[in-house]
């Protein structure tokens, strides 16, 4: 008895829990900087540790170190409680996932719904707190970063229940499971699908086609303007959280997530997969510049739920007609 | 759900907040205290550059053209749920609630085009 609560204690805060998990997205967000940094002629952090790895990581402890500015304005209790809630939610959803083995360290049926949940709280929280900041910049980025979510919640939750419809189960470790057993990967029996929700993922994520809450040319930071300090840092290690957040959901539903393949143990060729995931995310940042609200709201209901709802129903005829 | 899975769940996130909070905390204590003078010299007013901001009564966005939307976004939350619990259900009632939503963006589409 005292055993197994001494390895979940260790599951939880070591490996693959907290400290692992914090580490590895500082490390994917070094990846990403890198390989934007590149696509762009640039060199992108050089310094700091071996080619700049170090770079997320002293960003943070800069970050930390600055003086934390609260505007008169500001709801103070949203204000404080944004930044915490943000980093906590993200991290409770990362133990949904498998990585160690093929099981993850909390999986219940059902996960997957729940693991949506919480992707809309992290939007939700966002609203709060740009409301909270009370700035006309920060409550602009709020409203859009809401409107935002009317428009790609939608595709993400139907072409997320193709994967569980197939393997009729709604956990993820259940689907990862499925996936090794068969020797199959769901991206081949649903592309359409894996495209679906890796464009709705780039919109979670607020990154560049998306990144309509925190356009700076625009509304200087969007949401995140009036924050600074140590506030600011816990933020920018939630956005890294989220990075890894949703390179293993793709990971997990899509491409197998973490299985046994040869001598390779799972946490291996989980990492391979994710950051596989990561290098197309961030080549398509690169790529592309930012949409209009409007097109991005309407452009989803017209193009992605249609082919959201076309492979839900090919699914429904293929795997159980 | 079971019991287990609960109790983990809940130390999960309580263990992922006081990691936030002792963060919060360490950074409290390694940063410099903001002082009186400081506020007098107006670091706590909005971001602006020293020009007065828009005044945030004014920010009002438009967000009744995006209401149709909204309203879609209630409906298909169901939808998608719906379908997310439908495996034991027989295909072709899927395929007909699939279509049937289908009929419902084109007319969207359609009337917002």
């Amino acid at each position: 008895m005292m055993q197994n609560v001494l390895l979940m204690a260790f599951q939880l805060l070591i490996f693959p829990g907290l400290v692992f998990l914090i580490l590895l997205a500082f490390i994917f967000e070094w990846i990403d900087r890198k390989v934007v940094a590149r696509i762009q002629s640039r060199y992108g952090p050089l310094y700091t540790g071996a080619s700049g790895i170090l770079q997320p990581l002293a960003d943070f402890i800069k970050l930390l170190s600055k003086e934390d500015l609260t505007p008169e304005s500001a709801d103070k209790l949203i204000f404080t409680l944004t930044p915490l809630l943000s980093l906590s939610l993200v991290l409770t959803a990362l133990f949904l996932f498998p990585m160690a083995s093929s099981h993850a360290i909390i999986n219940f049926e059902g996960d997957l719904i729940f693991l949506m949940f919480i992707l809309t709280l992290t939007v939700l929280n966002v609203a709060l707190a740009g409301y909270g900041s009370a700035s006309s910049y920060s409550v602009i980025g709020g409203v859009r970063s809401a409107l935002q979510l009317i428009g790609y919640e939608i595709p993400l939750a139907i072409s997320l229940v193709g994967p569980s419809l197939s393997v009729g189960s709604l956990s993820i470790s259940k689907i990862v499971e499925w996936q090794a057993s068969k020797g199959l990967w769901m991206i081949l029996l649903q592309p359409l699908g894996f495209a679906v929700s890796m464009i709705c993922l780039l919109a979670e994520l607020e990154m560049i086609p998306f990144d309509i809450p925190e356009a700076e040319t625009e509304i200087v930071a969007g949401w995140m303007t009036e924050f600074s300090g140590r506030k600011l840092a816990l933020f920018r290690v939630s956005k890294d959280l989220k990075m890894l957040l949703t390179t293993a959901l793709l990971a997990s539903l899509y491409l197998g997530g973490a299985q046994q393949l040869g001598l390779a143990p799972p946490i291996i060729v989980f990492l391979a997969k994710t950051i596989s995931m990561l290098l197309l995310m961030s080549l398509l940042r690169a790529l592309f510049a930012r949409f209009r609200i409007d097109q991005l709201v309407s452009g989803m209901w017209k193009y992605l739920i249609p082919l959201a709802i076309l492979q839900v129903m090919l699914v429904c005829l293929g795997a159980r007609g | 759900m079971n019991c287990e899975a609960s109790i983990l769940l809940l130390s999960a996130f309580v263990l992922s907040f006081a990691l936030a909070l002792s963060l919060y905390t360490i950074g409290g204590r390694i940063s410099p205290r903001s002082r009186e003078e400081k506020r007098r010299a107006g670091k706590t007013i909005p971001y602006a550059c020293g020009e007065e901001p828009p005044p945030i009564k004014e920010t009002r966005i438009n967000c009744e053209r995006f209401f149709i939307f909204a309203v879609f976004f209630m409906i298909f939350d169901v939808f998608a749920f719906m379908v997310a619990i439908s495996y034991s259900a027989p295909a072709y009632l899927s395929v007909l609630y699939s279509l049937i939503a289908m009929m419902a963006v084109t007319l969207l589409i359609v009337r917002k085009a």
